[in-house]
């Protein structure tokens, strides 16, 4: 492929399209750097706000600090694409070139941001990490140390397939779907999902990346029960992966005899939980999740002192608790 | 040129043009029945034919942008954008799904139309405009949905669904897409100034064609095939998702290109496309079935298209030793 010949605009033009989104106007950030004498400002990065998890999560904030306005700013960013880890960074560093008082962060990965966290700690910043937990061995290679407030997204997917393995019996073959390899609650819920079919005696026929996307899970799906047609039940790491493989079973014939589960709880999965096609989900309350943390900032930041990680409830979504609701 | 050779009998052009693509095709297929339990199956077949009419509509064209010498880069987005409002004209605002439809695709032919004008009117290149509009469309998709996934169930069902003899409604409407594209391309008028575009547009221009109205009406086309993806994968998946179609526009250059089109313009087939989009699905498909990691995934899929154009390399240079 000798052609593509505006190659180098297209550099240009990505260079400026980085240098501009994520970028808030100038006069917000100015006017937060510079907010009422006593009042703190908080920082809150996040992962992708195209996805419903990360922008539910944005509004319970922006709700929360109208409700105590008096008490502190808030200054909320996002990357444009879950994967932009560098990105985030350079949300990190402008965070600390702010003078914020408090980042509540929810790391895009779980290594790559320890350093600049550490930088931000040393610019004596409180740092409070949420969602995503930061690598152990990293956070010791650095020699930091950053309170986690979050869900336990093993015990969650633990859960969640502890009650699936209670409609099956032992022996049965059940597939997993994974999220991205390099996210640490990709990781964790699959641990979860190990946890629970190892302990009922299921057999996992398969375990594969749907990269946390629709359409990938739904061609692993379609082609993963083809190849093994025997298999009882699909657990999805997310709920976004569980709504591809539900039209894939459908379009096997295989949807009245494979249970779907997910993990999430978003809107359009507790609808397929209601018409009985998918089995169950679980809800990390990702509204509230940012808010947790940033009430954990604003203790610390008030009694200068550390509380100790403070974990945030999952809780089992099925049919029956739905419309108990 | 891919039209066959006038003084040789039209089937034996027709092989030499797709012969190479077949058999790679059934390369793969055998390695892959061959590797593992179940592959070779009519279950395995009718997967892929449900999976890639959205594939086959947006490469179809891109097939057409790429052979008059464009580039569109928003695909992807605009049938996120189209998607978006499907979902939330049912779901939101409670159109009638006669009326849900003609907006999405009306949402998709608006994009291709604002596309093609831009870069036409400014002389821009195709390449800038469209990544802008990747942007914007993506934008507009997460502002009509509000960046959640619209549920919509059964009422958008119906056409993923429909079947007629075992074959479903979008996948023959992917093939009547394929096959009246290729009429067009190789047999009607404005195929042929499609390839005069693409390949010189002075000269195209000094016999008379108006390049400009002829790209316009191209983008128009490939943005509005876009949208009538989205309606597909809509109705499979009864939802739509803000960040549907994600990645598309890679695919469907990656299948135009393993196809033969020249990214030059000036040369390209639909049918050619349509066998680049079924080696990427079987590829996918057998790979996932032999449970293969996904770092070997993306390095098999992605020597699979550097191997495409180099063999599409020779094949050009032996025709041309043949003409000469």
């Amino acid at each position: 492929m000798k052609s593509l010949k505006p190659n180098w605009s297209l550099l240009f033009v990505l260079a400026v399209t980085l240098a501009t989104t994520g970028c808030k106007p100038a006069d917000e950030n100015k006017a937060a750097s510079s907010g009422a004498a006593g009042k703190p400002t908080v920082a809150l990065v996040m992962k992708s706000l195209a996805n419903e998890f990360f922008s539910t999560m944005e509004k319970g904030a922006e709700a929360h600090q109208q409700a105590h306005a008096a008490d502190y700013e808030l200054l909320s960013n996002g990357i444009k694409d879950e994967l932009d880890v560098s990105k985030q960074i350079e949300l990190v560093e402008q965070m600390i070139a702010q003078k914020v008082d408090a980042i509540v962060i929810a790391p895009a990965d779980s290594k790559a941001l320890v350093p600049v966290c550490k930088k931000a700690q040393q610019a004596g910043i409180v740092v409070v990490n949420i969602d995503n937990k930061f690598d152990e061995s990293v956070l010791a290679a650095n020699g930091v140390k950053f309170p986690f407030v979050g869900p336990d997204n093993r015990k969650g997917a633990k859960a969640v397939a502890d009650f699936l393995a209670g409609k099956l019996k032992a022996g049965d073959p059940v597939m997993i779907i994974e999220g991205s390899p390099n996210a640490y609650n990709g990781l964790q819920r699959r641990l979860g999902f190990e946890d629970a079919v190892n302990a009922a005696g299921l057999k996992i026929v398969a375990s594969q990346s749907g990269y946390w996307e629709t359409d990938k899970a739904n061609q692993l799906v379609a082609s993963l029960i083809t190849e093994h047609p025997e298999t009882k039940a699909v657990l999805c790491a997310n709920d976004s992966m569980a709504l591809g493989a539900v039209p894939a079973l459908r379009a096997a014939g295989k949807l009245d005899s494979v249970l779907v589960v997910g993990f999430d709880n978003i809107a359009a999965a507790r609808q397929l939980i209601q018409e009985k096609k998918i089995l169950a989900t679980a809800d990390q309350h990702g509204g509230q999740l940012a808010v947790f943390g940033i009430e954990f900032a604003l203790d610390t930041l008030k009694n200068k002192t550390t509380p100790a990680d403070r974990e945030t409830p999952v809780d089992l979504v099925t049919a029956e608790n739905l419309s108990a609701k | 040129m891919t039209k066959p050779n006038e003084t040789s009998p039209a089937w034996r052009g027709l092989i030499a043009d797709y012969a190479g693509l077949l058999i790679a095709l059934g390369l793969l297929v055998v390695v892959f029945s061959l590797a593992t339990r179940h592959f070779f199956s009519p279950e395995t077949f009718r997967t892929i034919a449900n999976q890639i009419p959205a594939a086959v509509l947006v490469a179809t064209g891109m097939t057409f942008v790429l052979i008059v010498a464009e580039i569109d880069l928003s695909v992807g987005s605009v049938a996120g954008l189209s998607g978006a409002v499907l979902g939330a004209a049912l779901t939101q605002w409670q159109w009638p799904l006669w009326a849900a439809l003609l907006a999405a695709m009306g949402a998709g032919a608006f994009c291709g139309t604002f596309n093609g004008l831009v870069s036409l009117k400014w002389r821009l290149p195709s390449f800038i405009v469209t990544l802008g509009m990747m942007e914007m469309a993506r934008g507009g998709a997460h502002a009509v949905t509000h960046s959640q996934t619209q549920y919509i169930g059964a009422a958008i069902e119906r056409i993923a669904i429909t079947e007629f003899f075992g074959l479903s409604l979008p996948f023959l409407l992917a093939m009547v897409v394929v096959v009246v594209a290729q009429v067009v391309l190789t047999k009607s008028v404005f195929g042929r100034y499609m390839f005069a575009v693409g390949a010189n547009e002075n000269a195209a221009r000094f016999s008379g064609l108006n390049p400009k109205r002829i790209r316009l009406t191209v983008f128009i086309l490939c943005s509005s095939l876009a949208a009538l993806a989205a309606i597909i994968d809509t109705s499979r998946f009864q939802s739509s998702n803000p960040n549907a179609g994600t990645g598309f526009e890679l695919q469907a250059i990656a299948a135009a290109v393993i196809g033969g089109t020249s990214l030059m313009g000036g040369r390209g087939s639909v049918v050619r496309t349509l066998l680049g989009v079924l080696i990427i699905a079987v590829l996918n498909s057998g790979l996932a079935s032999i449970g293969a990691k996904d770092e070997i995934k993306r390095l098999v899929t992605g020597a699979v298209i550097i191997t495409a154009v180099i063999v599409d390399y020779y094949r050009t240079r032996m025709i041309r030793g043949r003409a000469a």
